[in-house]
Order: structure tokens, then sequence, then C-alpha cells
């Protein structure tokens, strides 16, 4: 099945020329790549060939695979029928027991040195009983499977820095897959979940171009995360002014103000969220009046409080933004280094979410 | 939840009081196309999915550019719709997948968007499918 390329496929199916060009648009789309591409992606996929994936599931709440399923740019079933061979998948394959397992064996055996494998989900180091697959260690599962791997792609914040399971005092000793991997290339693509259109985006650039994205120190392909919430958030100009929502119901809140002092961790957040959106690109959390949880981050979730500002505004970030109020840019990279160090002290310091955090700037005033 | 069934929850946005500098921008980089057009023949085409837009923005630039002579409307792998504006030259072009979702959403700045031609490779397809006695 997997030696047919998928323009042929497409073609067998009765697919036409403009049918085969608008796919291509949008796949160039989902991408993120420039329309002026389009060509270059058409010709690629001429003689694509679809590529074998195995997907493991480990310390994982299947919520990456729900929005994979939601992605819509092209369908789930397009992607798993057109673009991969899709031979392995707890939650979605029919095949279960020995069967499954089989299933995964072969794959592995017939595209030996050339197949995918995704991960959702941390690996427990602590006991390898915390999670087994038909009686096999996650880690053993992983290293077994990636040894004839082409690449592996870690899906979710979980695999690709631990995730909640690593949250302290990480009772499983839980690690990301790329702690692990080593000799194969591991692209990250965080997130609590990822955008659905991020995670097939990333598959389709392997597809199409048979390499991996260009990533960034995180291991994250930088054409999704090369930029911060921050810096794309239509509510910059708020910021830039020094209008702020103080609490979740005032007339800042009401008028669409920045969301900072009510703990929005846009500043320290690469994600596309802010034009990808959610929802078939119906809002993202900022535009639905809520500040980014920094989800797509390593550690997030020991990061402190949800609702506590990255930095009192009136503290070092506002000594450092004097310096910087004509220029955009350098504003965000100040408040980015400031934060990064509140990030670092709220982690040693572990604080706990309490319903005294969300009036704290209210008290503040 | 198809497109049409989201459009069909009744709110009203309100356009935020500030300037985002989004349409500005992409007015600018149209205009600029449109002369590349005009002088050299050049097409350019932008992603309006990549723009970080403020709730209601994208709104307010289709009811700017309007609409004007020509729709046309294709169906393959799903909809898409294409329609020049009121400006000439200027196409809004849509991609909607079998679920009547949206896949795609392009400006083009073209004379004819390269997609409404017959194709060259359907057309051989057609040479070979026609018969003289039917």
């Amino acid at each position: 099945m997997n030696k047919q390329t998928l323009f042929k496929s497409l073609q067998q199916q009765g697919v036409t020329r403009r049918g085969f060009m608008k796919y291509c648009t949008a796949l160039t789309s989902l991408m993120a790549l420039p329309p002026s591409m389009i060509p270059i992606v058409a010709n690629a996929l001429e003689t694509a060939k679809r590529p074998s994936v195995i997907w493991l599931s480990f310390q994982e709440c299947t919520g990456c695979t729900e929005s994979l399923t939601r992605s819509h740019s092209p369908t789930v079933e397009g992607l798993i029928f057109d673009h991969i061979s899709l031979d392995y998948h707890h939650t979605l394959q029919a095949a279960s027991g020995d069967a499954a397992e089989h299933a995964r064996e072969q794959a592995m055996k017939d595209n030996y040195g050339k197949y995918l494998v995704v991960v959702d989900g941390s690996i427990p180091l602590a006991d390898p009983g915390y999670s087994t697959i038909a009686g096999i260690s996650n880690l053993d599962m992983l290293n077994e499977t990636v040894a004839g791997a082409a690449a592996v792609i870690a899906v979710g914040t979980c695999s690709a820095y631990g995730g909640l399971p690593h949250a302290a005092p990480n009772p499983t000793g839980a690690v990301s897959v790329s702690s692990l991997i080593t000799d194969k290339p591991v692209i990250n693509v965080p997130g609590c979940p990822p955008i659905p259109t991020v995670i097939s985006g990333v598959l389709a650039h392997y597809l199409t171009f048979g390499s991996i994205p260009e990533l960034d120190e995180l291991g994250r392909p930088k054409v999704f995360y090369g930029q911060s919430i921050h810096d794309r958030c239509y509510r910059r100009p708020f910021y830039d002014k020094g209008l702020f929502a103080e609490t979740f119901d005032d007339e800042g809140a009401k008028k669409g103000w920045c969301l900072y002092r009510l703990g929005c961790k846009g500043p320290m957040t690469y994600n596309a969220c802010a034009t990808l959106k959610w929802n078939q690109q119906t809002s993202w959390p900022v535009e639905s009046g809520h500040g980014c949880l920094g989800c797509s981050e390593p550690n997030f979730w020991d990061a402190g409080s949800f609702y506590k500002a990255l930095s009192i505004p009136d503290g070092d970030y506002a000594k450092a933004a004097g310096y910087a109020v004509a220029a955009g840019v350098a504003l965000g990279a100040a408040a980015g280094f400031v934060n990064q160090k509140t990030k670092s002290a709220a982690v040693s310091q572990h604080s706990t979410v309490s319903v005294d955090d969300f009036a704290v700037n209210k008290d503040k005033k | 939840m198809s497109s049409e069934a989201l459009a069909d929850i009744k709110i009203q946005i309100d356009t935020p009081e500030y300037d985002s500098g989004n349409l500005h921008s992409i007015l600018s980089e149209i205009k600029f196309a449109l002369e590349q057009l005009l002088e050299q023949k050049k097409t350019h085409c932008i992603d309006l999915r990549a723009m970080p837009w403020s709730p209601g923005e994208e709104d307010k630039l289709e009811q700017y550019l309007g609409r004007g002579e020509i729709s046309v409307e294709l169906n393959a792998l799903g909809k898409s719709t294409f329609y020049e504006t009121r400006f000439s030259g200027i196409w809004i072009v849509t991609h909607y997948n079998q679920e009547d979702e949206i896949i795609g959403k392009l400006i083009e700045i073209t004379t004819m968007p390269e997609m409404i031609f017959s194709q060259y490779e359907d057309i051989k397809e057609s040479l070979e499918n026609i018969q003289i006695q039917p």
C-alpha cells in the first residue's frame, strides 16, 4: 500500500488536478509555509510515498489523540488513509491484544529504518510497572520501537518535557522522550494538547519533504513555535500602552485589555495559538478572555499559579520596560528575561494555587 | 460542528477601539502587489489564515474589499468559492473540505486565480475518455 505515491492514489480515487492543487494549497497553509510554496509542495507530493507511522501512548490522558482527531484540515481520516499508513495506535486501531502487537512488529520489520514513531505521554523510570502495554514496560517498548525509526515525534508536553506526570513530586519518575533517545532526530510538538493543525502540519512536513522541519533549541519546529504568544497577540497594543485588566470582570476585561496582570504567561510561551487559533479558527484562550497558561513550555505545571502575574508590574519589570518603551520588540525581550527568572523562582518554591490568587491583583489596588 | 452552524450562533462582535495595525499592513501589501500586477504582470497571494486577527478584524477587511462583478464556485474535494472584490485584480478564495469546514482562505492578486482555468492534466484525461458516439 505504501509503495504508491500520494498523487497516484488520489488520481485513482477520481480526484482532479484542481482537487489536488486545492489539497496542496490547504497543506501549504497547514505547514505555515507562504503561498508561493504551493507549486513546490505540489511537485514534492507528486512523488511522495506514504510513510508507515507507529503511535505509542505512554503516561498520557489521550488528550493529544483527541486533539488530532479534531484536526480539520485535512481531516484525520484523510490523514490516516491518504497521508500516512498508521500501522499501530491503541485508541484508533481495531485490533487488540496479540494482534495489535503483531501489527507493530510487522510494520517495524517491513519499514525498518524508514518508519516514523509518534509518542504521546511520558515514560516512568521509578518503577516500570507504573505503565505497561501488553506486559511490556514503556521504556522497553520505546527503545525497541525507536531502534528502526527514521525519526521520533514527541506529541504533547508529556512526551516533549515530562508534562503533568513530571510535575513535583513526580511520583513515577516521569521523563521526556528526548531525555532517553539521543541517537535519532526527536521533534518536540508540545502543548497540552498541541494545536491539532500543528500535529498534522508536522506530519505533513515529513510526508512532503521527507525531512524534519527546522527546530529551535528545545527541539520544536520553528515555523510553529518561533514566536511567543505575546509577540503575536492582538491584545499587544494594550500592553504597550500600559492598559491592563485587573480582574476578570472589570472595565478593562470588558474592553479586551491585556491580561498580563491576571497571570497571562504569553510573554514566555512559544506557540502558534494567536494565529492558528482553536476549534476551526474560532477563538483561542486570550480571545475568550483568559490568560495563556503556558502549556507548551517545560514545567508549566510547576511554574506557580496560573493567576499570578509573571512578575509584579511595578517591580523589576516596570524598570526594564521603562527603558524600552519605544521599542516593542525590546520590551517583549525584557519581559521575557524578567519572567524567566520569576518562573525559576516559582519552580523552586513550588507555589500552589489558592482562592486568594484570583483576587491577588484586586487586593493590590 | 460545521462552520455554517458556528456562524448561526447570534453574537455581536464589538470591534476593538484600538488599531492592531493588521489592516494597515495587509492593505499596504495588497496595494503594492496590485502595482506589481499592473506593471510587471506579477501575481501575488496572501494566506489569510496566517494572520493574528483580532475579533471582527477579518470581517472588516472583507467588508472594505466588498464584492465585484464575478464569482465562481468549484466542487472538488468539497466546495471552493472565488470572487473578485470591488477592486479589480483582487480576489478572495475560500476552500472548504467535504464537511464544509474552511481549510484555506487566501487573497489572490491576479487577473484570474489559476485554479479556475481548465487544467491540462484533466484535459488529457478528458481526451482519453470522450467518445464520438455517446
